[in-house]
């Protein structure tokens, strides 16, 4: 049993990512506000490589790009 | 016109006190401006602590509420491991991955170089990669371990924990492309409002699962399964190691802000009476001075 999602590449945690915010976008405004800020996040993060620092990224677009990168991989 | 008549008044007057102060003795006139500022700096200093450990009070609740949410994350997806007695894998010649979870800001105690000492101390000798979840530990962690340092994040814990952001940053570990025997999830375990301990969560990898003792009790039809499992297990650590850290370095700095401002309460009492009592000399020796040239001028 292979699952749709885990073709597109997406991981796991990027699939429950996905459905938690479609969930919260559902609700109605005054309680989706407060479950908004529970979806957020804004991590930054760098590579590092023999010590050094590398560039620093957003972890959302990072992982965005990842799961692309995966979803194109194998049917290439 | 007002003014310009009034200039030379003015600075004839100040002309008078400087010469009267300065005379007498310019020591304790100088020590008394200085006394007066740095009685005002410690003031301003002791308002922001008290401004600073308000904050974090009413944040701690919330911390708090949030770290106890958290736990049930954690200690159900370990439910798993613990019902298949799962053990991890000892491989030789195989990387640990060790994920440090500390945050970006400071001015709370010892909460980040706690961690730090942890991972010197204990992992000294041992092959381990790390992964570092805020500035602080990265920029201690840069001096001694650099070497082994794979990835580092930032600006996480500048508010509460998020799931979300636990999931982000379990995807970017799982992307990571080094072999691990497994991966061991550092954080600030909250024993009480004052007392922190460096703690581990054991986050076991697939094969470890598999060659679990009582795994048989699980009916597992495939073992893509298993991955996700994986992969949502270190999201859920994650999130409870976070949210943990989070409420330890809020309680922290609230410890330390409240230490700064007894201390700053202190400092203040003594230079007030420094301030006070020279001030009482100044006088008294100005009176001093007055009475003698009254009584000498009485007697000519």
């Amino acid at each position: 049993m292979t699952f749709a999602w885990k073709a597109a590449g997406i991981t796991y945690n990027r699939y429950l990512a996905v459905a938690s915010r479609v969930v919260r976008r559902s609700l109605k405004d005054e309680k989706r506000l407060q479950a908004d800020r529970r979806g957020e996040q804004d991590l930054r993060f760098a590579k590092w490589q023999n010590g050094k620092q590398g560039e620093v990224k957003n972890v959302g677009e990072a992982n965005a790009a990842a799961m692309v990168q995966a979803a194109n991989a194998p049917a290439s | 016109m007002l003014s310009r008549a009034a200039r030379p008044a003015l600075r004839a007057g100040g002309a008078a006190v400087s010469s009267r102060v300065a005379a007498p003795s310019t020591a304790t006139f100088a020590t008394l401006r200085e006394i007066e500022g740095r009685l005002k700096s410690i003031r301003n200093i002791e308002k922001i602590t008290k401004t600073m450990k308000i904050v974090a009070s009413t944040k701690l609740t919330r911390a708090q509420k949030s770290m106890r949410d958290s736990r049930t994350y954690g200690q159900s997806s370990n439910e798993v491991y613990e019902s298949a007695e799962t053990k991890p894998i000892e491989a030789e010649g195989k990387k640990k991955l060790v994920v440090v979870c500390s945050s970006d800001k400071g001015l709370c105690g010892g909460i980040h170089s706690g961690l730090s000492r942890f991972i010197r101390r204990t992992k000294a000798e041992e092959n381990i990669d790390l992964v570092i979840i805020g500035e602080k530990c990265k920029q201690q962690l840069q001096r001694s371990n650099a070497e082994s340092i794979v990835l580092s994040f930032a600006g996480a814990g500048k508010d509460i924990p998020t799931f979300a952001e636990a999931q982000a940053v379990a995807d970017q570990i799982v992307q990571l492309s080094g072999d691990y025997s497994g991966i061991e999830i550092i954080y600030n375990k909250f024993i009480n409002a004052t007392s922190y301990e460096p703690t581990i969560i054991e986050a076991f990898s697939k094969e470890a699962l598999l060659e679990s003792p009582n795994f048989s009790a699980f009916e597992v039809d495939d073992e893509a399964v298993l991955g996700n499992l994986r992969e949502y297990a270190l999201a859920n650590s994650l999130f409870w190691a976070l949210s943990e850290g989070h409420a330890c370095e809020i309680s922290a700095r609230r410890n330390a802000m409240d230490n700064a401002s007894k201390n700053a309460g202190e400092m203040i009492g003594k230079y007030q009476i420094l301030y006070n009592r020279t001030r009482q000399a100044a006088i008294t020796g100005e009176l001093v001075e007055i009475i003698t040239g009254a009584i000498a001028s009485e007697d000519m």
